[in-house]
């Protein structure tokens, strides 16, 4: 294999032989030494042996030498490498994975997935020739650029030792996304995407370049948390959900589950797990004041991830929900009755709350009450008006959303409308999407049921009342106020709990614009600043963990934020990535050999050349 | 208290002089004058050691015959004697300018020194030649007897050196003046491009037996070099350029070794003597040692 030069109009330094040669004879200058008689010695020099070829070589070894020592300085300067490599990338992003299965060890005490490429990349970074230059872009749940396209090796070596593993799952399409804004600044045509192969099969995406997928060995067998959550069970219990899974390769193993508050374990149960089972546990929680539920998992085996054998939950406030009806909507306050844990306002002698969970009323200005759910009744919402008006008309429902979570086990059928909303256009069906709403049920000439949801809030609109129709005598009438206090106890957090995921962490009840100092796992800390609504967003949480959010003085506020992802716990890893244009690329499982510099090794040899130069004329001359 | 004598000469010590008196110089060939000296001539001569009987012929001495036997058998015979001759020993110092390296002359001259009062001592005629000198060669016109001595050691210690004339050419100048047969003693470094075997056959046809004492400085014996180097002829003033190799010093060694062995043999075809030794040999050691070992002084 012969070695190729990025710097091959440094050879004209080869000229510099010339002036070399010349100056070394005519600055040659060599010391006089009497001696008795020449006789001997021109003799000696007349000799055909020392005029052998070899013996002129030896001669003139300094010469030699000399020219040996900047042949070779004038080859390193040409920068030789051994091509290595079928297609030489001079600008290359590398897209590594930080996901939480690169934290994966191979066996206990081992390496990490993410230790494996920093190695290889390590290597790759060493032989990085002149004119080649990386981009390191780390990628989680998201991907962001570590350093520019640099040769800088002193940089990229910093930026990949900072590199640790993030507990959330892997979005290549983020890192993909990344290379190709890249790409626009600086044009490169292939992307090396470094890897446990624990990614999406598919990925939406029309590659712009060619990639090299670099996919490490996977890790060692592991079980873990893949779903904590929590649901409202009646008489104000909670019934606690843990789901574990395990590896493709996971062996058999035995280990404990503890359920935890406050770090006092509050329940656990033994586990013997096999591969490929998927235990769901169950536990039964007292309701109370919200609280920060831990689950833990131990093993008795080596287990090659730990970032999923905890997850943390958020346990709400067990609290009725609050409704306001008013009061001659008799047909509603009656249903709600019937239901367990819901307080109906207005009543006699008990304050009116400022906020409610659900408002049903066909008041418009009571749409206004602060409410995370409100039902208008036979109220037309003002953007609306435009493009539906109401007739005094009879009317049916021609069909309706039997999969919503409102008019589930609700029918519709020979229900008697005597208010008959009629669309203004047959554009209407679109104005209403562009507007954010969502048509229920779909009358003889408009739409008798809207929702749409603004923030956190979400808006139901009945376009006709109720009781200007035969619904209240239905059976379905008190079916779609229980669907109606279920959607509004899971808008309101009361009815189920799902753990957080790592990613990004959101909070609220703050005061507006509070600052406010959060600690986590890791070392982690950061003070950001709530927004008008008292709302935390947007805030980084790439470790699994509690964090603890402080705002002003106020009690700390625990978050938790949890891994529970199935794919990054069941260490699966695919062998090729599916892209939009039906390209496939496959994984490489051998590590790619980058180029070999060669120029350190050359100018080791020049200044071995030298030390032999200095040797040779620093040494007597051997006596016999 | 005893009070030392005064020295003689710088030349040799009083103890070295003493020495010298009890050796003389073994010569093989009887290449001696005509006149009577005390080295025994290969012919009868008059020496009072009888030798051998011959024949008596017409002309011959009568009184050497031997009257007993004639009165006893009736028939003459003649009485011979061993004959005690007289030998030249000439004593040639290259002083050329090589010479002055390295003490090589003052060993030279001490040297010269030995083999003058040996001859002295001896009886036999002895004469001194400055060879390679920078003028017209001085030199010591033959000279017999102890009391000669002081002319001997005061010729030698005037020599100066400093000369370009090859050896060979110093040689052929010294027999333009001499004559008689005998020894002669040749102290040079024979370092020179000439041709010594005429100079010897000169020597050797003159009726001189060839002592030749080559003195080679210790960088000649075993020289250093390192890097490159310009070595400039003390004498022609020609240069040569030289650069240090591993190869180049066993060649130089072979070439002086072939060299010495040259000289042996030109010496030894005409029944001479040749020695290599170092000017750093200390004088004694070469005088009463080597040259005793080797069989040229008894």
């Amino acid at each position: 294999m012969l070695p190729a030069f990025t710097s091959l109009g440094n050879a004209w330094l080869f000229a510099l032989l010339v002036p070399l040669v010349v100056f070394y004879f005519l600055k040659l200058k060599r010391p006089r030494v009497a001696i008795p008689s020449l006789m001997l010695w021109r003799q000696v020099l007349n000799d055909q042996r020392v005029n052998s070829p070899f013996q002129r070589f030896k001669r003139n070894l300094l010469l030699l030498l000399q020219i040996l020592i900047l042949a070779l300085l004038v080859l390193a300067a040409m920068q030789p490498f051994l091509r290595r490599e079928a297609a030489r990338a001079h600008r290359l992003p590398v897209l590594i994975d930080i996901s939480a299965s690169m934290g994966a060890l191979d066996h206990a005490h081992g390496n990490t997935r993410l230790d494996e490429v920093k190695r290889s990349l390590r290597e790759r970074i060493d032989g990085l020739l002149p004119d080649q230059e990386l981009c390191l872009v780390a990628f989680g749940k998201t991907a962001r650029r570590l350093t520019p396209f640099t040769n800088n090796h002193r940089e990229l070596r910093d930026a990949l030792d900072g590199l640790t593993v993030e507990d959330v799952p892997s979005d290549i399409e983020e890192a993909l996304r990344l290379a190709q804004a890249l790409g626009r600044t600086e044009p490169f045509d292939r992307v090396l995407l470094l890897s446990d192969g624990n990614l999406p099969t598919q990925a939406n995406f029309e590659l712009p370049f060619q990639i090299d997928f670099q996919k490490t060995a996977p890790g060692g067998s592991n079980f873990g948390i893949v779903a904590f959550s929590a649901r409202r069970a009646p008489g104000g219990h909670w019934q606690v959900f843990v789901q574990l899974a395990g590896s493709a390769n996971a062996e058999s193993s035995t280990g404990t589950l503890e359920l935890r508050q406050q770090d006092k374990v509050i329940a656990h149960e033994d586990l013997s797990l096999t591969r490929g089972s998927s235990p769901r546990l169950a536990f039964d929680l007292a309701g109370g004041p919200g609280a920060v539920l831990e689950a833990r998992l131990r093993l008795n085996d080596f287990d090659s991830l730990t970032s999923d054998d905890s997850a943390w939950l958020t346990v709400p406030a067990t609290r009725p929900l609050t409704v306001y009806v008013p009061d001659h909507l008799a047909g509603y306050r009656h249903a709600l009755a019937a239901l367990e844990d819901v307080n109906v306002f207005p009543q006699a002698d008990t304050p009116t709350p400022a906020v409610f969970d659900l408002v049903i009323s066909d008041h418009e200005e009571d749409m206004t009450k602060p409410a995370r759910v409100r039902c208008a009744i036979g109220i037309i919402p003002p953007d609306v008006r435009s493009l539906v008006t109401v007739e005094g008309k009879s009317s049916q429902a021609i069909d309706w959303r039997r999969d919503s979570p409102l008019l589930q086990h609700v029918s519709l059928r020979d229900v008697v409308f005597m208010d008959q909303p009629v669309s203004t256009g047959v554009t209407t069906e679109d104005a209403l999407a562009q507007l954010g709403y969502e048509i229920l049920a779909q009358g003889e000439h408009g739409p008798l049921m809207l929702d749409k949801r603004t923030g956190e809030t979400l808006s139901i609109a009945l376009l006709f009342h109720t009781d200007r129709s035969t619904l209240p005598y239905r059976v379905g009438f008190p079916i779609f106020v229980s669907n109606l206090v279920q959607t509004a106890l899971h808008e309101s957090g009361l009815a189920e709990a799902e753990a957080g995921h790592t990613g990004v962490l959101s909070a609220e009840g703050f005061n507006p614009n509070a600052s406010c100092s959060i600690s986590g796992p890791a070392n982690y800390r950061r003070t950001v600043q709530a927004d008008e609504q008292g709302r935390l967003t947007g805030i980084p949480a790439p470790h699994a963990g509690d964090y603890t959010i402080t705002a002003g003085g106020g009690l700390p506020q625990s978050v938790g934020a949890s891994l529970l992802s199935l794919s990054e716990t069941s260490l699966a890893a695919v062998d090729q990535l599916q892209f939009n244009d039906q390209l496939t690329v496959a994984a490489a499982t051998a590590p790619a050999k980058s180029d070999r510099t060669l120029w350190w090794i050359i100018a080791f040899a020049a200044f071995l050349a030298l030390l032999v130069e200095w040797w040779w004329f620093q040494r007597p001359a051997r006596a016999v | 208290m005893t009070v030392p004598a005064p020295q003689l000469t710088a030349l040799l010590s009083n103890r070295d002089l003493d020495r010298l008196a009890r050796l003389r110089l073994k010569v093989s060939r009887r290449f001696t004058n005509r006149g009577r000296g005390e080295h025994l001539g290969v012919k009868g001569g008059t020496s009072t050691e009888f030798c051998d009987y011959r024949d008596y012929t017409a002309g011959d001495d009568v009184r050497f015959v031997d009257w007993n036997i004639f009165a006893r058998i009736q028939r003459p015979y003649l009485k011979q004697f061993h004959q005690e001759e007289e030998l030249h020993v000439a004593l040639l110092v290259d002083a050329s300018r090589s010479m002055l390296f390295e003490e090589k002359l003052a060993l030279a001259q001490r040297l010269a020194a030995a083999f003058g009062v040996l001859g002295l001592r001896g009886g036999e005629k002895v004469s001194a030649y400055a060879l390679g000198t920078a003028g017209p060669s001085p030199r010591l016109q033959p000279t017999r007897g102890r009391s000669a001595q002081g002319k001997l050691f005061t010729f030698l210690e005037s020599i100066e050196g400093g000369g370009d004339t090859p050896v060979e050419r110093g040689i052929e100048g010294f027999l333009r003046q001499h004559s008689g047969r005998g020894v002669a003693v040749v102290i040079s470094d024979f370092l020179t491009d000439g041709d010594l075997r005429r100079s010897f056959n000169l020597l050797h046809n003159a009726g001189l037996e060839i002592y030749a004492v080559q003195l080679l400085g210790p960088s000649e014996l075993a020289p250093e070099i390192t890097g490159d180097l310009r070595f400039v002829d003390s004498e022609t003033a020609a240069n040569l350029d030289i650069s240090a190799a591993g190869d180049l010093l066993s060649l130089y060694h072979e070439y002086r070794r072939a060299h010495e062995a040259q000289l042996t043999a030109l010496c030894q075809q005409r029944s001479g003597k040749f020695l290599s030794i170092s000017s750093a040999e200390p004088f004694e050691r070469v005088v009463f040692d080597l040259l005793r070992r080797r069989g040229w002084i008894v």
